[in-house]
């Protein structure tokens, strides 16, 4: 049985193998570079008085390096690749090409049979997408000591989150095949699903994963006022702001059309903004997830997408256990 | 040993709202070669998968060499199964179908499978895609044949095969059981061919059993009674089959196990393929006991 499962899904192994393999081997060659334009650690660039070295580095980061995040954004499918590819075929190509019939009738009982397969290439999945992000952690290493790791080209390639991603895709692309009896619909599908879920989660509940932390303080006469957005710092550039606005000195939210009504004022009169805001006791509020949550949240996100994997393979095997084929 | 290999009771299948399968009551007698005939349609492919544990059961019950129809590897292993158009992994090798065999089995005589592979010249090193329909039919045939089963179960085995490759695999079917002595239980829609292999015969229509028995007992039974030409109410003694009717005579198919023939009538045997062939143009609900 262990045989088979090899035999019968070698294709898929070598191919994401090697997929994963030269995502591995490009991001350890641009990276070694990136590496090298701080000796030091990115960490002494942090900050801002910069030394000049890091200003240089810097630049030549956002210079040289400038296509990482829309790579990264692109990457966010690999592990949809993993888990799809391992199954969508896993029942599908049985039931396509009737040799579930043969399959099931040697001596391994079906639900053996499911076990077996669900669980070695669960594990290749989990481990490929392991691999992935492992690299990539190390990869955007400066870019998080520099920009945090809560943006979409972070939060979504590191630590656990991809095992999760193309665990939830595997099992998708394994229901779907075990539902419409195709491969290829069955990757479509899953793909429909594993987008919009993703998706929701990311912009719908990840931001509420725990309560927001909020600051508020008057505005002050030197700050970077903005009409809509205060850019009111939390402390610490890694954390992520998920909210922030004006409230007047009652403590009453401002609107943007409130604040842009100030802004015209401030105009008027020829003070800067901010200064027009002070005199008037308008506080800048923001809400944000500290820089220290990122495990926790990955935790959390990670849960979610394994759950909904193990929902969805329980669906595979109530319908095994039935005998519906 | 059972004096039946496969008995069932009641035995229905519902996909959804349709019923494949209805009320199969039937056994079929160790030791044997039995056929199972009926139109595409009539739930013969229903049948055979609910006999091997593929398929559960709606309602009734299967039990096969003298216990349920499971799924446990134990069941599994003491039955041979090929699927309509013998369905094989096409990318592997013949000799990775024999270790897929050797794998996924208790017990698997490979030596057996390779034997009957070398006797007809099949390649292993071939993959299974490149070989003809009728070689990739002996190579199922030859790895349902490798469990050494005590049920073998074949599906249409040879309605995708032409006129050569058919007779092939029929010796080679023949062969096994000589040598085997395993009861077979195969399904088919070609009546000519079953007289040559099997002994025993059901006959599945509309998804019901219209007819069962040893093919000897069948034939004795039956008989075509000719006379002329009436269309009254023929079937008083429930005895009658099938009425036809030319211009000036009418010929019957009874069931009466050879009683004195009315006067005026002339009794005569009745072929295996008429007899299946009149039973197949009974239109549906119509029960005959077995």
């Amino acid at each position: 049985m262990t045989w088979l499962t090899w035999r019968q899904h070698r294709a898929e192994m070598y191919a994401l193998g090697l997929l994963v393999a030269a995502i591995g081997a490009f991001l350890l060659a641009v990276g070694l570079q990136m590496h090298s334009l701080f000796p030091g650690g990115a960490g002494q660039c942090t900050g801002i008085d910069l030394t000049e070295a890091c200003s240089t580095a810097i630049r030549r980061l956002n210079d040289e390096h400038g296509y990482a995040s829309k790579m990264l954004n692109l990457f966010s499918l690999v592990p949809f690749l993993i888990g799809a590819f391992f199954g969508a075929p896993l029942v599908a190509r049985e039931l396509e090409a009737g040799t579930w019939q043969f399959a099931w009738t040697q001596s391994v009982p079906r639900m053996r049979w499911l076990a077996v397969k669900l669980g070695a290439l669960g594990f290749a999945t989990a481990l490929l997408a392991g691999v992935f992000s492992a690299v990539i952690t190390w990869y955007r290493q400066p870019m998080d000591v520099l920009d945090g790791r809560f943006g979409a080209d972070a939060f979504d390639l590191e630590g656990l989150a991809p095992a999760g991603y193309a665990l939830f895709a595997f099992a998708a692309a394994t229901a779907a095949g075990a539902v419409l009896r195709r491969s290829l619909p069955a990757l479509a599908v899953a793909l429909g699903a594993f987008l919009a879920v993703r998706v929701l989660v990311a912009g719908w509940l990840r931001p509420n994963y725990q309560d927001t932390q909020r600051l508020v303080e008057l505005v002050a006469v030197g700050d970077p006022a903005d009409v809509g957005n205060p850019r009111m710092s939390t402390g610490n550039h890694l954390d992520w702001t998920i909210a922030s606005g004006y409230t007047d000195s009652a403590g009453r939210p401002l609107s943007l059309y409130d604040s842009a009504a100030m802004y015209s004022a401030a105009e008027k009169e020829g003070v800067k903004f901010s200064a027009y805001l002070h005199e008037r006791g308008v506080q800048q509020w923001v809400e944000f997830q500290p820089a220290e949550r990122f495990w926790t949240f990955q935790l959390v996100e990670t849960t979610i997408f394994a759950g909904l994997a193990a929902a969805l393979l329980a669906l595979v095997v109530w319908r095994f256990r039935r005998r519906v084929f | 040993m059972t004096e039946h290999a496969l008995q069932t009771d009641g035995l229905g299948k519902r996909y959804r709202r349709t019923w494949a399968l209805q009320d199969c009551s039937l056994s079929v007698p160790s030791g044997r070669v039995t056929a199972l005939v009926g139109p595409n349609g009539a739930g013969k492919s229903t049948f055979l998968r609910l006999v091997v544990g593929l398929l559960a059961p709606t309602t009734g019950s299967v039990e096969v060499l003298g216990r349920p129809a499971t799924d446990t590897p134990q069941a599994l292993s003491r039955i041979g199964f090929l699927a309509q158009d013998h369905p094989l992994y096409k990318h592997f090798t013949v000799a990775e179908l024999l270790r897929v065999g050797r794998s996924c089995n208790l017990r698997f005589d490979q030596e057996l499978a390779e034997r009957r592979l070398r006797q007809l010249d099949i390649p292993l090193d071939r993959k299974a895609g490149a070989l003809s329909g009728g070689q990739q039919a002996q190579v199922a045939l030859a790895l349902a044949l490798g469990k050494r089963p005590d049920l073998l179960v074949l599906d249409e085995p040879m309605a995708s095969l032409d006129p050569v490759a058919r007779l092939e695999f029929l010796q080679a079917l023949m062969g096994a059981v000589a040598e085997d002595g395993m009861t077979v239980l195969f399904s088919s829609h070609v009546v000519p061919e079953l007289e040559r292999v099997c002994d025993h015969l059901i006959v599945l229509n509309h998804s019901r059993v219209t007819v069962a028995g040893d093919i000897d007992d069948l034939l004795t039974e039956h008989r075509l009674l000719v006379g002329p030409r009436t269309t009254a109410d023929l079937d008083r003694s429930g005895t009658v089959v099938e009425a036809t009717h030319s211009e000036r005579h009418t010929t019957l198919l009874v069931r009466d196990g050879g009683a004195p023939a009315a006067p005026g009538w002339q009794a005569s045997p009745v072929g295996l393929e008429d007899l299946v062939l009149s039973y197949l143009r009974q239109p549906a609900r119509k029960e005959v006991a077995a």
